[in-house]
């Protein structure tokens, strides 16, 4: 039972930092479709990061400052430029995906994986058979938490719910949209950093070309499947990644016979359903047709 | 006239500010930009037997994105080119198997209907949860694609598999070699004529037709039509139809012509340049020609560079990724700058 609750949260962890992200970008109203490329750029940049400084915690700095710098070229396309965010986030997550292939081959002269002396910090062998996993799966209940209080229960997520979904009403008391997105999107950097960190050095310790695999856009599906709200949609990343280890557990139990490709589509099947509801009920939808800000 | 003269300039020079971007971003990564640009174009267009190689890559593209422009012309934000592309494949392959051993003459136009059935089917549930239910289309067509692609892994491992195959990409039994409407390298008049053919037909029915006049119309003011007299639900079901089956052709020309089977994962970027070329084309016909040639140029550049420049294939998707970031872009600025520019002329 244990090794299939590791297996769980192993898988379940970045994908939650990665939903987060999105969460709080959906709820300032911008439908962040680069998240899988943050994601790989986070986990690129921890991998060379631990090589080249030989240190977790400067290495983690590195992935934030670089996710945080491709969110910030994100804000200012769609918001100064007025871009369509769906397919400039599309564009970043291509961006990624080529440019850390890119830089991997640039540094070390060909594409085969790149393996980091060490990763993320374990817990160590006081939690017993939880010990294997890192840091960042332990923080993971605070960091959800923290979320919460933030986007539902401060100022600045009443604020930002406002820039998202009102944005003429938020600029009429003072708030300026445009610097929440930013904000907002900034924490989704970090955030995405730490997921792609989570990815490549939490329980294994390398970097390989495409390693998100869709990931990012999982997150992104949790976002829309959890109403961007920050639990449910924890939840959500949680499902799929459940999903996900018993679709790898029925391979392994019972061979070809139970076609795993199609219990993996159950997570997607599932955001259809729950899109095709919450239109049913009228609720959710926090951005204009076509992904648009709302304010242009 | 004027404005559309702008939007194409505006466009050509988000496309040559994107190239000029990444020429610097490969500069500051150690390779020399200038010899890249170079042997892009090269590889894209003038080396012996490039143009060929551009265009085996533009023509499907092309048929896609037509038939992308023509659900984002309608209102649509069809994102799930890729899904309806590979639906298209499957159920192509699924019917040249079933068909095996009858004459060429009755099978291929039977697989070609299956195929563009399919692509259209792919389409037809988003646009029905659109339509029906008001459900969001970027994110079931989004959905969409993944569900297409895990399909994929699953017809070319398990019903279609190649006993014969080895390796780690699952692929299907090739098909018979009476139906191939091409050789691998891609280019035949089958298919140019097909292209041309649909070129003509989607050019007519965006232009000529009440039904490509309402349907821009509708993509820009709903209501208005709705007040009219026009059926919405109509206009825009048909668009998603029309569009899915135009991806479901292009991805029966894939399996029929150049690849000759499906393998889990093919052509993994179609359905994005597509959009892209939709995009960079402003949605018109005539310019979605011109701009698959270049695409198409990028798409048979990408298998030259590591050859010629040392550069790895990803340098042309980041090319296109540096497209997708900026072409939808209306910046004020450079709207003004264009047309101060035009009067001085």
């Amino acid at each position: 039972m244990n090794d299939i609750v590791i297996a769980i949260l192993r898988s379940g962890t970045p994908l939650v930092y990665v939903t987060l992200a999105g969460v709080i970008a959906q709820r300032a109203g911008v439908w962040n479709l680069g998240l899988e490329g943050l994601m790989i750029i986070g986990a690129c940049a921890t991998i060379l990061g631990i090589m080249l400084t030989q240190s977790f915690v400067a290495a983690i700095l590195i992935a934030s400052l670089l996710c945080i710098a491709a969110s910030v070229l994100l804000w200012f396309v769609i918001e100064k430029l007025k871009a369509n965010p769906i397919i400039a986030g599309l564009g970043l997550t291509g961006l990624g995906i080529g440019g850390t292939a890119l830089a991997v081959e640039s540094i070390f002269g060909s594409q085969a994986t790149v393996t980091a002396p060490f990763g993320v910090p374990r817990l160590g062998p006081a939690f017993g058979d939880y010990g294997v996993l890192s840091i960042f799966v332990a923080a993971m209940p605070f960091v959800v938490f923290a979320m919460w209080l933030l986007l539902r229960r401060s100022r600045f997520g009443l604020q930002l719910a406002a820039s998202g979904e009102h944005p003429f009403a938020a600029r009429g008391v003072g708030i300026e949209p445009a610097r929440m997105r930013l904000v907002a999107l900034a924490i989704g950097g970090v955030l995405c950093a730490i997921g792609g960190a989570e990815l490549a050095g939490g329980s294994l310790q390398f970097f390989a070309q495409g390693m998100t695999a869709g990931r990012g856009f999982m997150a992104f599906a949790a976002v829309i499947f959890g109403a961007s709200h920050p639990i449910g949609a924890t939840l959500a990343a949680f499902f799929f990644a459940i999903a996900g280890a018993l679709g790898i557990r029925a391979q392994l139990m019972f061979g070809d016979k139970v076609p795993h490709d199609l219990l993996q589509a159950l997570p997607y099947l599932a955001t259809i359903f729950g899109v095709w509801l919450s239109g049913k009920l009228g609720a959710a939808n926090t951005a204009g047709a076509f992904g648009e800000l709302k304010d242009q | 006239m004027r404005d559309r003269v702008l939007a194409i300039l505006r466009c050509l020079i988000f496309v040559a500010f994107s190239l000029v971007l990444c020429a610097v971003v490969f500069q500051f990564a150690g390779y020399n930009a200038a010899q890249m640009l170079v042997a892009v174009v090269d590889g894209a267009f003038l080396r012996p037997g490039a143009m060929e190689q551009s265009l085996r890559w533009a023509l499907p593209l092309f048929i896609t994105a037509v038939g992308v422009g023509i659900s984002f012309r309608a209102g649509y934000f069809n994102i799930g080119a890729q899904g309806q592309f590979y639906v298209g494949a499957i159920a192509a392959a699924f019917a040249a198997e079933l068909l095996r051993g009858t004459p060429a003459l009755i099978a291929v136009p039977l697989i070609f209907l299956a195929g563009i059935a399919g692509g259209a089917l792919w389409a037809l549930w988003p646009g029905l949860l659109k339509l029906r239910s008001g459900t969001d289309e970027v994110i079931t067509t989004l959905m969409g694609n993944f569900l297409a692609g895990l399909l994929l892994v699953y017809v070319s491992a398990g019903p279609l598999k190649d006993p014969a195959g080895s390796g780690q990409q699952a692929s299907s039994r090739p098909v018979d070699a009476a139906y191939r409407i091409s050789d691998s390298l891609g280019l035949s008049p089958t298919i140019i004529g097909i292209a041309v053919v649909v070129g003509i037909a989607m050019w007519l029915l965006v232009n000529r037709t009440s039904f490509g006049v309402l349907a821009s119309l509708a993509g820009r003011n709903g209501t208005m039509v709705r007040w009219q007299g026009a059926k919405l639900w109509q206009l825009g079901l048909s668009s998603f139809v029309i569009s899915g089956a135009l991806a479901g052709l292009a991805g029966t020309i894939e399996l029929l012509g150049p690849n000759g089977r499906i393998t889990s994962g093919f052509l993994p970027a179609h359905g994005f340049t597509a959009i892209l070329i939709a995009l960079v084309a402003n949605l018109s016909v005539v310019g979605t020609a011109a701009v698959s040639i270049f695409f198409g140029g990028l798409a048979s550049a990408a298998l030259y560079l590591p050859i010629m420049a040392g550069l790895p294939a990803a340098a042309i998707d980041i090319i296109n990724a540096a497209i997708a970031l900026f072409i939808t872009a209306r910046s004020n600025l450079l709207d003004k700058l264009l047309r101060l520019g035009g009067r001085a002329q």
